[in-house]
Order: structure tokens, then C-alpha cells, then sequence
């Protein structure tokens, strides 16, 4: 119980967020030696890019984390929430180095907007054909998607002794995705280095089942790398379609959906206890909305298209829906020729999302759930208006403030999809295109549409949407707001 | 360490809050949800919703992985079937926070060793014997015995005039080698001294000495022992009767409480000679009727630490030479300590200080705990071949954070220097800041 609140200090410690930055880049100048490696292997040019990005990325981060001194060393609220996003941020910057120099040559724009499209694990491309980029860049876009998937600060809370703190609670309160957060264990870093486990292992079993299959070792890890995440960067322009099996489509599918479970929910089965799982409320609708809308998907291909076998109808149905909700996005044929409905359903479930505490995006089952079951008691309500109702979820009673904390992200969140698709359509985007670009990004999906011709400004605003989407919105907003910067 | 703590009460959280600061793994377990929330937003560790009796909530919060189960709801009977079952699922040692006095005499404490409960913690009673050692040493704020005696530790308030303000401490101990600075509490912060360091006014200067020159301490803070006999307590609270029955013939007692019925019970309740006044001791008429002028001792225990802290300062005025006060809120300990208030009792830092006891030693039988508000004395014993052990002090490079203020050896007690090698078996006195008792766990073992 030091009284260290008593200092006079400024109201944001920077030294100390400064100086986790540099950690984090420390972090990332490692991993940006993946595709240094990969390059080498293939002798491409880009090798010396990757190297280049790698240590510019560790210098910064050298300086950022030996040259800074903090006073203190506690990461309070206000320093835990500018962090979360900074580091986002800052991780796009320097993971948009490759792309920028390397045999790409994108712009400033382009790059940040495909690193952010990566590390929110959203999936937009401006790249038209990946087949061609080098296999260097292919790597670093399915690796950013894998950092991304779980959470950048997610991974350094599991390795950096001084965030097994209060702070590095804060921290993981405002990266992973969910309600309210679970914690696995006491102490936040073995909860981190858990989800990691899990998050790792599956990622090792799809590489080797993608293997076994028609796809080559290197295929293998990129795909691997971006399912487990729900990225959907893919190595091919045709995406999964490119492959023409129905092994590979099955086996992404299960990934995806396993990629949209709660994760602590996943460890918790794995650790015997395999009725929390079956007993779990969000996880039953969960797989309910999967089969309900394949379902209807497949009725709705068999009656718009022709000449499809009934099992391929099946298994491309299940595919999209599981893509779409898990927010992936990754997509088996044109869904495009199924038909308005499918579409409309496809935007439905890009905004649903998977559940929380997972890798998928979108408002997530558990918010729409509570939120439903709360529509229905005030429908009851209307009639009955004496009674008094619960909001219950897997036998927990809610809370009235989580209810109310429900309701205000979905309403906010519907705002930056509103807010988001009238700025993009007023700097000349489509009607259409305008509403499904923010949807799609807000919630990390990325389906849909080449977003090559999309102005600068729109990349940017597009960059603004995945990011605030991928950290639920509040720690990016209150950015924003006067009350955060004031005393 | 895994602890299981059950009750998010005062001192539930305090203690989850220190301990996740020393690195332990805590599960805080309560029945009330709303409690847990803010906590399990906001520190380093697991909270648990469902009661703290429930085979179900003890089997979810792993109690069988359990180091120790610590059972501090309020509730005496509650937390001693916790305790029995935590043994019973598995837990290596357990406390229960108590309420009676009965249960801590030694053919009790074997019983409750028999279902269970390894250990207990009476927070009153540790107030009530924090208030004799005070009124015993006036003249020193915190005063700590270890080991019979052999080594002292006494926090010693320097007002104005006194000699040793002004000083580096390196010259103060150059001459004679009697005592060991070992923390310097100044405003909101503790600090443990280096030798360019100087005392200043009004800073509380923990000193370290053995028995026979710990009144050269005194002189040197330009200090005089009075002798305590008469003492007026504020608030007939169950600290109070606890500390009569505890004082046996020693003082006089007065005891002013505000409320009737309350006075009744305490008149049946204690012995004859204490004098029971009924009335608001924050009134100077009371005071005055009740005498408190001639009162060598003023003791606040209410249940408002404001009006404690009040009621002690204007005792002082009234020319009371010392003055205890209990100060619940922790905010406000440090407050008190910079008011002319003589000792702060505290009862979350006294059952924190039992618990670190259990947590350098699980039997808690060799070691000794003092929790300050921001710094913790333990005596702890230095295991065979543990890293203390190895090297003269000067040479281990200990933390910035701690400090080894004396050592028992054979049963004597003995200063220490930069030369002084921690032999196995030795007894040391380590004075530490928040969050670090853990460290000096990975020294001694």
C-alpha cells in the first residue's frame, strides 16, 4: 500500500507507458524475423526489407524500454486504456514497414490500412491476387493476423514479470473481448500463458491436418495461422474456393468454429470439466444460430443456383456461415450469385459476431443474447406491468449495470456503423458498398467487396473501425472524450 | 503461494490486496457479487461468487490446491466451519478470524486443531495487547519485542529540539554502535535510509537496539518515559473490555460511551473499579466532568476513526501525555501518524501481520510479523544453506526496498553492520516496504 497517488503527478504516467511500448516492440521486431526467415528460405529480395523492419523495430523498442525511468511503475486505468490502443496502433506502424518498402511499394495509407487490417484480424485486402506477393510478405500478413487474434498485449502480459500486476489487469480487461472477463487462474499471467497454450497447440494440429491434405507445408501455416485467429487472410485470390476440396473446406470450418468458442470456455473442457461447456447458454446458441442459418443458407442456394450437388450445397453453406459469424471471412464460391436473402443474412451475422472471449469480432452472442432476453421481458412487460424479471445467462443472474452496459455498446456500436457508412458514402463510396464496408470492418469480418479504389481518407476511416471494433469500442472512444484528458 | 481467502470484508480485502501485491495467487471468495466486481476489475487476482460454506464454491475456488485458506467473514461460526472444511477438501493450513477470547486459550486451540482450524486470529485482541505495549512505552509510537526482548523496535516520533534531528546517519553511529536505523516514515512515505541520509523534524525514525541501550534511544530523541496509571477510553467497545481484562490491576480505567444500554452491559460486565461515564466524549463539558485533565493516557475507540482522531487531539489539549486512537480507515492511519496522535491502532494491519507471520513460516511458530502501513517487520529464522547465509551482508546486494535491522544469535540479541555474516539458524529482523516480503522469503529459504 505505497500512498505513491499522493505524488504529484501528471494525470498520465508516459514514462511508463513509454516504456511498456518499447517491451512490445521488442516483441514484435521478434516476430518480424518470421518473415525474415521465410524470405531467406525462398531467396526472395524482400529478405533484406524484413531484416531492415526488424531492427529498426528493436532499436525503437531497445531505446524506447532502457532509456526510460518511470517514477513509478503502476499502470493505472487511464495509462492501462491509452496503452491497449496505443499499441495497436503502434504495432500497425511498424508492422507496415515490409509492405511499404518491400517489392509492394504501397503507400502510407495502403500499408497502415492492410497491417491494421491484420492485427485486427479483419481480413480487407487491397492486395487483388496474393499469389503474387512474395512468400516473406504472406507469412507477415497471416502472422499479424495470429498476433492479433487473441490480443497483442494478451501475449507480453504472459512474458513481462512487471505487467503480472494490477495494471496488466487492467490491461487484459480492456483487450479481451467479452462482458465481463474470466479469469483462469489468480495471477493474470498464467491465465495468459494458458490461453496461449491452447491458442498455440491448435494452431500446430491445423497446420498438420491442412498438411496431410492437398495444401503444401508453407499454405498450410499461413491458412493456419489466420483460421485459428478468424483472420482470413488467405494466399490465394480465390481464397479457400482456390482449392476445389472438400477435406480442406471441412477442416477450416471446424477451426473457424472452434476459433469462435470462448477460450477460457475451451480450457475449462479440456481440463475435464466438459458440462460448464454443454451447460454453457452463449456456447448453445452459439452452434443453434450456426445450424438454424445453414440451414436456410442451403434451402436458399438449392433454390437460387443450379446444378450444385446436395453435400457441396451442405458443406458451403456451413462454410459461410461459420466464416461469416466467426468473423473470418473467408468465402468458399461467389456467394455472391446466392441470392438478396443470403446477403442480408450473411450482414445479420457479420454484426452478431462469435462469442466473447474468443478471436471473432462483431457485437458478440453474449451482448445480443443478454440484450434479447431483456427485449423479451419488456415485451412481457407491456402486459404484465407489475412483474419483476431477471436477465439470466447459463443460470447468472445480470446485474442491472451490465445490462445497461449491454445496451449502450450495441447502441454505440450501431452509431459507428451509422456514423461510419455516412462518411465513407460522402467521400464517394456507394450506398451500398458504403454500410457493408463499415459492418465488415467494425466487426472484423472483412468480407466483401475490392477495397482498391476506396479513397485514402476512407482507408483511414475503415482503419478507425477495425480497430475500434476489435477493442469494443470503449477504450478507443473514451480516447475522445474531454473527461479523459482533464483533471 | 495459492490462498483462499473467504469474506471480502475490511480486512478480506486488505489482505487480498497486500498479498496480490507480494505475488501470492489469491481467490477471494464472497457471497455477495457486488462486492467482488470492483476487486476483480482492478487487482491481481481470482474472485468467486457463492458462500464461503458451500462445498461447491470451495470446490470451485480449488480449495484442496490450497496453501492456505484464511476464513474472515464476519461471522465467528461461519468461518470456522470454512476452516473445518477446508481441511476437510484438502487445504495445507487454515485461519479463522474469531470472536472470543475462550478459543484462544491453549485446550480450545487443540480442539480446533482437531477439526481443522489450524490457527486463529482475534483482531481485538491483537488491538488489545498493540494498546498495553503503547501504554507501557509511552514515549515510543510503535514499540515490537522480539524474542523476549533480546532485540527492540521502536518508532520514535522526533519533534523539534531533539538531538538527532539534523544528522547524517552515518555520523550517528559512528561513535558508539548501539542502534540501527532502520526505516524513516516521513509524511506519506517510508524510506529505508542509506548512511547519507538525514533525520529530519517530525519524521518517525524506526530504531533498532537491544534492551540495554534503548534508553540512550530515548535520551537522543529528547523523549521522557511517563508512567501511565490513569487512562480515559473513548467507546465501550469490545477492544475496551478486552484491554481491561487484559490490564488486570495495572491501570485505572474510565471508560465514556454514548450510549445507555451500552453502559448498562459494560457496568456488568467489567470489574468494579472501572468507572463507566455516560455521554459523547467529543464534548469538552464531559471531558472536563470526567476529569480527563488528570488522565495520563487517552484511548479512542469508536467506530468513526474520525471521531477517534478528533477526540484524541483535543485529549491532548486538554494535556493528556499520550494518546491512542483507532483509525479503521487506512487512508487515514497515515494522517493520524502526522497529527500529535500518539499510536494508531489499526486491526486490518494486525490481522495482516498475523497472516505474513503464516506466510514466511507455515506454523507460524519461529517467526514474528509487524505490519506498518506501507512497510512490514518480520523475524524470521535463516534456513541452512538459504542466499543469506552465503556472504557478509554488504556483499549480497539486497533490494534498495529492504533492510536486515538485527540478529538473534543463541538466543542474544545482536546489531548487525556491512561485516556481519547471517549464520544458519540465526533469528533476523528484516524491515521491508509493501510488496516485497516475498523477497525476503526467496533470501531465507
Amino acid at each position: 500500500m505505497k500512498h505513491s497517488h499522493l505524488h504529484k503527478t501528471g494525470l498520465i504516467n508516459f514514462p511508463v507507458l513509454l516504456k511498456v511500448v518499447g517491451w512490445l516492440l521488442i516483441i514484435e521486431s521478434a516476430f518480424l524475423l518470421v518473415p525474415f526467415a521465410t524470405s531467406c528460405i525462398y531467396g526472395e529480395k524482400d529478405s533484406m526489407i524484413f531484416l531492415i523492419s526488424a531492427v529498426t523495430t528493436a532499436v525503437t523498442g531497445i531505446l524506447l524500454n532502457h532509456c526510460i525511468h518511470p517514477r513509478t511503475k503502476t499502470l493505472r486505468k487511464r495509462e492501462s486504456i491509452l496503452l491497449t490502443s496505443l499499441t495497436w496502433i503502434v504495432f500497425s506502424i511498424f508492422g507496415m514497414i515490409p509492405f511499404i518498402f518491400g517489392s509492394t511499394h504501397m503507400s502510407v495509407s495502403d500499408a497502415f490500412f492492410e497491417a491494421m487490417s491484420g492485427f485486427t484480424t479483419t481480413g480487407v485486402s487491397i492486395i487483388a491476387d496474393p499469389a503474387s506477393l512474395s512468400h516473406g510478405q504472406l507469412i507477415w500478413r497471416s502472422l499479424m493476423q495470429w498476433i492479433g487474434g487473441l490480443g497483442i498485449i494478451l501475449f507480453t502480459l504472459a512474458v513481462i514479470p512487471m505487467l503480472n500486476s494490477s495494471g496488466g489487469v487492467h490491461l487484459y480487461n480492456s483487450e479481451v473481448t467479452g462482458i465481463t472477463h474470466d479469469k483462469l487462474t489468480p495471477r493474470i499471467s498464467s491465465t495468459a500463458k494458458m490461453l496461449w497454450g491452447i491458442y498455440f497447440i491448435l494452431t500446430i494440429v491445423l497446420t498438420l491436418l491442412l498438411w496431410i491434405g492437398p495444401m503444401d507445408l508453407f499454405e498450410s501455416i499461413c491458412h493456419a495461422l489466420s483460421t485459428v485467429s478468424t483472420g482470413g487472410f488467405s494466399t490465394q485470390a480465390d481464397s479457400i474456393g482456390a482449392w476445389n476440396s472438400t477435406y480442406i473446406t471441412v477442416v477450416i470450418t471446424i477451426f473457424m468454429f472452434v476459433g469462435g468458442i470462448n477460450f477460457i470456455l475451451m480450457i475449462k473442457a479440456l481440463s475435464g470439466s466438459l458440462k460448464t461447456v454443454t451447460n454453457n447458454e452463449v456456447f448453445r446458441v452459439y452452434c443453434k444460430v450456426i445450424a438454424v442459418t445453414s440451414v436456410i443458407f442451403a434451402i436458399l442456394i438449392a433454390l437460387n443456383t443450379s446444378s450444385i450437388p446436395a453435400g457441396h450445397i451442405i458443406v458451403n453453406a456451413l462454410f459461410q456461415v461459420v466464416s461469416t459469424i466467426t468473423s473470418t471471412g473467408y468465402s468458399v464460391s461467389d456467394y455472391t450469385l446466392w441470392g438478396p436473402g443470403c446477403m442480408v443474412m450473411i450482414t445479420v451475422l457479420m454484426f452478431v459476431g462469435g462469442c466473447a472471449g474468443s478471436t471473432s469480432g462483431g457485437a458478440k452472442l453474449d451482448r445480443m443474447l443478454t440484450v434479447y432476453r431483456f427485449m423479451r421481458n419488456e415485451v412481457y412487460r407491456v402486459i404484465h406491468p407489475n412483474v419483476i424479471k431477471g436477465v439470466s445467462i447459463s443460470g447468472n443472474v445480470l446485474s442491472a449495470e451490465i445490462i445497461n452496459k449491454t445496451v449502450a455498446f450495441i447502441l454505440i456500436y450501431i452509431g459507428l456503423i451509422a456514423g461510419g457508412a455516412f462518411v465513407l458514402s460522402s467521400i464517394g463510396l456507394p450506398y451500398i458498398d458504403s454500410f457493408y464496408s463499415a459492418i465488415s470492418c467494425t466487426g472484423n469480418t472483412g468480407l466483401g467487396g475490392d477495397y482498391v479504389p476506396v479513397p485514402e481518407a476512407g482507408k483511414w476511416i475503415l482503419s478507425f473501425l477495425m480497430l475500434t471494433g476489435r477493442l469494443e469500442i470503449y477504450s478507443v472512444i473514451i480516447l475522445f472524450s474531454k473527461s479523459f484528458w482533464k483533471k | 503461494m495459492r490462498i483462499v481467502i473467504a469474506g471480502a470484508g475490511d480486512v478480506g480485502t486488505h489482505l487480498a490486496k497486500l498479498l496480490s501485491l507480494e505475488n501470492q495467487e489469491i481467490i477471494l471468495v464472497d457471497a455477495n457479487r457486488e462486492k467482488l466486481g470492483v476487486l476483480d476489475a482492478n487487482y491481481n487476482l481470482m474472485t468467486l461468487a457463492g458462500g464461503p460454506t458451500s462445498i461447491k464454491t470451495l470446490q470451485a475456488a480449488e480449495t484442496g490446491k490450497a496453501d492456505l485458506f484464511i476464513a474472515v467473514t464476519p461471522f465467528e461460526s461461519t468461518n470456522i466451519t470454512a476452516c473445518a472444511m477446508a481441511n476437510w477438501l484438502g487445504a495445507k493450513s487454515t485461519v479463522a478470524r474469531i470472536d472470543n477470547y475462550e478459543f484462544m486459550t491453549e485446550k480450545p486451540a487443540e480442539f480446533f486443531k482437531t477439526i481443522g482450524v489450524d490457527h486463529t486470529i482475534y483482531p481485538e485482541f491483537l488491538a488489545a495487547e498493540e494498546i498495553l505495549t503503547a501504554l507501557r512505552h509511552s514515549w515510543a509510537r510503535h514499540w515490537f519485542e522480539l524474542h523476549g526482548g533480546e532485540i527492540i523496535l521502536a518508532g520514535v516520533k522526533v519533534h523539534s529540539g531533539a538531538r538527532i534531528i539534523g544528522q547524517e546517519l552515518r555520523n550517528l553511529t559512528r561513535d558508539n554502535h548501539n542502534f540501527h536505523v532502520s526505516a524513516i516514515r516521513r509524511r506519506h512515505e517510508s524510506i529505508i535510509p542509506r548512511g547519507d541520509d538525514i533525520i529530519l523534524e517530525n519524521d518517525i525514525v524506526y530504531f533498532t537496539s537491544t534492551r540495554q541501550h534503548i534508553d540512550d534511544i530515548r535520551d537522543l530523541c529528547g523523549k521522557v518515559q511517563y508512567k501511565v496509571r490513569r487512562v480515559t477510553i473513548m467507546g465501550g467497545s469490545r477492544i475496551a473490555i478486552r484491554l481491561i481484562a487484559l490490564a488486570g490491576n495495572e491501570y485505572k480505567f474510565k471508560i465514556i460511551e454514548n450510549d445507555q444500554a451500552r453502559c448498562r452491559h459494560l457496568a456488568e460486565t467489567l470489574p468494579d473499579d472501572v468507572e463507566i461515564i455516560y455521554g459523547d466524549a467529543r464534548d469538552n463539558d464531559v471531558l472536563t466532568d470526567a476529569d480527563t485533565v488528570h488522565s495520563d493516557a487517552f484511548i479512542a475507540l469508536s467506530d468513526s476513526s474520525e471521531a477517534n482522531i478528533l477526540a484524541c487531539l483535543t485529549a491532548k489539549e486538554f494535556g493528556v501525555n499520550k494518546s491512542v486512537a483507532e483509525v479503521e480507515n487506512l487512508q487515514f492511519v497515515g494522517e493520524a501518524e502526522a497529527l500529535n496522535i500518539g499510536t494508531v491502532i489499526n486491526k486490518k494491519l494486525l490481522a495482516s501481520a498475523k497472516i505474513f507471520q503464516l506466510l514466511l513460516d507455515t506454523d507460524g511458530s519461529t517467526s514474528r510479523c509487524l505490519a506498518l502501513t506501507d512497510a512490514e517487520v518480520a523475524q524470521i529464522e535463516a534456513r541452512p544453506g538459504s542466499k543469506i547465509t552465503s556472504a557478509p551482508i554488504r556483499n549480497l546486494r539486497l533490494s534498495r526496498e529492504m533492510t536486515i535491522a538485527g540478529i538473534i544469535r543463541d538466543g542474544k540479541g545482536m546489531l548487525v553492520s556491512g561485516n556481519t555474516t547471517v549464520r544458519a539458524g540465526d533469528q533476523a529482523v528484516v524491515f521491508c516496504l509493501g510488496g516485497y516480503l516475498h523477497e525476503i522469503e526467496r533470501f531465507f529459504s
